[in-house]
C-alpha cells in the first residue's frame, strides 16, 4: 500500500520535471491514496510551485469524489423471506438504510465489505432503497419478488344460490406467499365443485394479474355446493347453499267451516321439484258479492295456509310469485 | 400648480427609474421562493383512473367515480403518514396488508429517525380486474413522484421515481379501501 502511495506522487514528480503540462486524471486509485494516507497529502503540500498545486488539487478534490466513490451493487434477483447482501467498494464506516414496504432500518456499515440484509428485512415483496452515506450518499433500489404462493385468498358468491339459475355462482381465487405478498406469476388454479347427487365438476383457470376467477350455473337440487380452489398442496373451501328457486306452480284445496272457509295449498315447488323454503308467502284472494278479500300466508312446513271470513258462493285463488294456482270454487249452492 | 407638476414629474421620475429594480428583485425573489412553495401547490395527487379494460364485470360511472376519489384520498393520507411518522393519517383507507405494511413503514421509520416524502405524485391507474360480484377491484398505477427521505433534518435520498404498483381494493362500509399496495418491476 505504502510503495503505491510513494509511486504516484513519484509519477507526479517526473511529469514536473520533464516541464511537460501535467495530465491529471482523477483515477480513483490516486483519490484513494491521497484521502486515505494523510502523510501523502501532507508530503504534496510541502512540495512548491505547480506540481504542488495540482497535488493538492487532486487530494482535495479527490476527497470529494472518494465520498461518492462508494459503488453498491443491489441483489439482483431478491426473493420474499431469502436473505441477501448488498456489494460495496470503497473502505471506512458508513451508514447504511435500507427503505421498503414495511421497512425502514439503519445502521453502521464498514464499506468494502458486504451489507448482509435478512430474511425479515426482507419478507415483502416490493422496491426497496439501500442507502449508504458517509460525507455524501450513495443509493440503489432493488426489487423483491415474492416467494412461492402457499395460502390462498378465495372469495365466493352468493352464499345462498337459487337452483336452476346461469352463472350465478362465481369465485375469485388471489395467490399469495407466506408474507401475504402477492403471487404475480401465473399459477394454475383448480376448481372444483362438488353437490349431493351429482358428478364433481372442476375447471383449471391460470392467474392473469394474480388473480384467477370462474362462474358457474347452479345446480338442479337443492343443497350444499362445495367448492374448493387448489394450488399445488394448498387448497381452499367454500360452501355454497343452494336453495329451491320461486314456487313454479300452486295447487289448493279448500272447505267451508264454522268461520267461512280455510284453504291451503298443496306442497309448494320450484320448478326443478324442491319444495321452496319455509316463510315463503303466497297470497289467497277470495271474491264473493260482498267483494274481494286477501291474505298473505307464509309457507310452514312446505304449504301455506289461510282461514278467509264468508259465507255465500266464493271464488278462491292463490298467488307466490308470478306462479298462479287453480280456481276454487266453495259454498255454491 | 406648477410645484404639483414639477413634484409629479419628480416622482414620476423616480419611479420610472427604481422600477426596474423593483421588478428585477421581485422576480428574482419569486423565482428563488417559487420551487420551495410549488411544493405545497403541487401536494395533491393528480390521478387518472382508466376502466376500459375492467372485467368481468363492467364497472358502474359512480364506482369509478367513487374509486377515484378514494385512491386519491389514500395516496394523499400515505404521504401525510410516512412524512409525519403518524399512522392517524392511514386509519380507515388501508385494511389488511397494506395496512400492516404501512403502519410497519410508519414505526420504523419513527424508530430509526427517518422520514420520507412524496412529492408531485402523478397516478395513471388502469383497472385490471373487477370481481364479478363487484367485491374486489384490482388496479395497475404507473405512478411517477419525487422521493425524498430524510435521517433527522439530513437528505439522504432525492430522487424522481416511476414506480408500477399492484392495488387491491375492496368495499367497505362507506368507502373502498387499498388490501394491497405492492410495487413491481413491470406489470
Amino acid at each position: 500500500m505504502s510503495s503505491s502511495t510513494n509511486t504516484v506522487c513519484t509519477t507526479r514528480k517526473s511529469e514536473h520535471k520533464s516541464e511537460e503540462r501535467p495530465r491529471i486524471r482523477l483515477r480513483p486509485c490516486v483519490v484513494r491514496l491521497c484521502v486515505l494516507r494523510p502523510c501523502l497529502l501532507r508530503s504534496c503540500l510541502l512540495r512548491r510551485g505547480a506540481l504542488a498545486l495540482l497535488l493538492c488539487s487532486v487530494c482535495l478534490a479527490g476527497a470529494r469524489v472518494y465520498a461518492q466513490d462508494t459503488d453498491l451493487r443491489a441483489p439482483s434477483a431478491a426473493v420474499a423471506g431469502t436473505p441477501a447482501s448488498i456489494a460495496t467498494t470503497g473502505g471506512g464506516a458508513a451508514t447504511f438504510y435500507l427503505v421498503g414496504p414495511s421497512i425502514a432500518v439503519k445502521r453502521d456499515v464498514k464499506l468494502g465489505q458486504e451489507i448482509d440484509l435478512t430474511a425479515k428485512e426482507l419478507q415483502n415483496s416490493g422496491k426497496y432503497i439501500a442507502i449508504v452515506c458517509t460525507s455524501s450518499c450513495r443509493s440503489v433500489g432493488f426489487f423483491v419478488a415474492p416467494a412461492k404462493p402457499v395460502n390462498l385468498a378465495f372469495l365466493v358468491h352468493p352464499s345462498r344460490a337459487p337452483v336452476g339459475e346461469s352463472n350465478v355462482v362465481s369465485g375469485v381465487a388471489i395467490p399469495s406467499d407466506e408474507f401475504h405478498n402477492l403471487v404475480l406469476t401465473p399459477t394454475a388454479v383448480d376448481f372444483q365443485l362438488t353437490a349431493a347427487g351429482a358428478a364433481p365438476a372442476s375447471h383449471r383457470v391460470s392467474t392473469q394479474n394474480g388473480v384467477a376467477w370462474f362462474h358457474t350455473n347452479s345446480g338442479r337440487s337443492a343443497g350444499a355446493l362445495a367448492i374448493t380452489a387448489s394450488i399445488n398442496d394448498v387448497s381452499t373451501r367454500r360452501v355454497v347453499q343452494q336453495v329451491a328457486s320461486d314456487p313454479c306452480r300452486l295447487q289448493i284445496k279448500g272447505q267451508q267451516n264454522a268461520k267461512g272457509f280455510v284453504v291451503e295449498t298443496e306442497p309448494v315447488r320450484d320448478c326443478t321439484g324442491n319444495p321452496v323454503p319455509d316463510g315463503t308467502v303466497v297470497t289467497f284472494t277470495a271474491k264473493d258479492a260482498q267483494g274481494t278479500d286477501t291474505v298473505d300466508a307464509p309457507v310452514k312446513k312446505g304449504i301455506a295456509r289461510a282461514q278467509m271470513v264468508g259465507s255465500g258462493p266464493v271464488t278462491i285463488s292463490a298467488a307466490s310469485g308470478v306462479a298462479m294456482g287453480n280456481e276454487l270454487h266453495l259454498g255454491a249452492q | 400648480m406648477m410645484r404639483t407638476n414639477t413634484g409629479k414629474k419628480i416622482l414620476r421620475k423616480t419611479l420610472s427609474g427604481s422600477l426596474p429594480k423593483v421588478i428585477a428583485i421581485a422576480t428574482a425573489a419569486i423565482a428563488l421562493l417559487a420551487p420551495q412553495y410549488s411544493v405545497g401547490a403541487d401536494s395533491t395527487p393528480r390521478v387518472v383512473l382508466n376502466t376500459s379494460k375492467a372485467g368481468p364485470r363492467s364497472m358502474e360511472s359512480q364506482t369509478e367515480t367513487v374509486i377515484l376519489r378514494d385512491y386519491k384520498f389514500a395516496w394523499t393520507s400515505l404521504e401525510q403518514a410516512l412524512e409525519s411518522n403518524s399512522t392517524a393519517p392511514l386509519s380507515g383507507l388501508f385494511a389488511g396488508t397494506a395496512n400492516t405494511w404501512l403502519t410497519n413503514s410508519v414505526t420504523s421509520q419513527r424508530s430509526s429517525g427517518l422520514s420520507s416524502r412524496y412529492l408531485n405524485q402523478n397516478h395513471k391507474v388502469e383497472a385490471v380486474f373487477y370481481a364479478p360480484e363487484g367485491d374486489m377491484i384490482e388496479l395497475h398505477d404507473t405512478a411517477d413522484y419525487d422521493l425524498q427521505i430524510f435521517d433527522g433534518g439530513k437528505t439522504i435520498h432525492d430522487e424522481h421515481v416511476v414506480v408500477r404498483y399492484v392495488v387491491l381494493m375492496t368495499p367497505g362500509a362507506d368507502r373502498w379501501v387499498i388490501r394491497q399496495l405492492q410495487a413491481v418491476p413491470q406489470f
